[in-house]
């Protein structure tokens, strides 16, 4: 116990190791989740990305910007390292749906519906009468 | 406030909480794998940090123009 030799997993008796060595493997795995944990801290620091609303914005346009580039470079450099050829997609349809626009007209709909509603139906309702009543005579 | 400016900050709202939940979600990834044996609760957890700091940004942003900022005025003694 606390000799200069240990046994080893093949059960024979091995020098055992200095301090700062037994300490390094013991640390080794924490040393390294915590710089990659750390690093992502800090990145996220550096880039502003939980920051203001505007900064957030900006951030997320770069992106835009910049991430279909590298993604492109990245498939050609695929293609070329591994002869691959990645067949070309069509662009995609470019669909031009307004939104707002629908949203306002279908709100004035209803309203209007809404608001020709009681008269209609005093309207729909008197025909009717009349029509029963011709059909009873 | 008028229609185009009430877009503009509906358009930077929705990117602050796309920026937000994912960069919560991201960092909730990275402690999962590193420190908390890849449970569930550090997705959750960032990103529900996220989602609610982009709730108060666009809060804030929204009531902005109707925020009165008053000043203490000392009253001199004549």
């Amino acid at each position: 116990m606390g000799g200069e030799y240990v046994l080893s997993d093949s059960g024979q008796e091995a020098p055992r190791d200095p301090w700062f060595l037994q300490g390094w493997k013991a640390s080794r795995m924490f040393l390294i989740k915590g710089s990659v944990a750390g690093g992502a801290v800090y990145l996220v620091y550096d880039q502003e990305l939980l920051g203001p609303s505007d900064k957030s914005q900006a951030a997320l346009q770069k992106a835009g910007e910049v991430v279909p580039p590298a993604v492109y470079q990245f498939s050609q450099y695929v293609c070329q390292q591994t002869g691959l050829q990645i067949p070309q997609l069509p662009a995609p349809p470019k669909i031009y749906f307004p939104i707002r626009d629908s949203w306002n007209a279908g709100i004035m709909t209803v309203m209007s519906a809404l608001s020709v509603a009681p008269s209609k139906a005093r309207e729909y309702s008197k025909e009717g009468w009349e029509y029963v009543k011709a059909r009873t005579k | 406030m008028s229609e185009s400016e009430l877009g503009r900050k509906w358009d930077r709202c929705l990117a602050d909480a796309v920026v937000k939940i994912g960069t919560g979600f991201g960092l909730g990834i990275v402690f999962s794998l590193t420190f908390f044996k890849r449970r569930m609760w550090p997705l959750a957890f960032g990103s529900g940090m996220g989602l609610g700091m982009a709730y108060s940004n666009c809060q804030h942003d929204f009531q902005a123009p109707y925020l009165l900022h008053g000043k203490y005025v000392k009253e001199q003694e004549q």
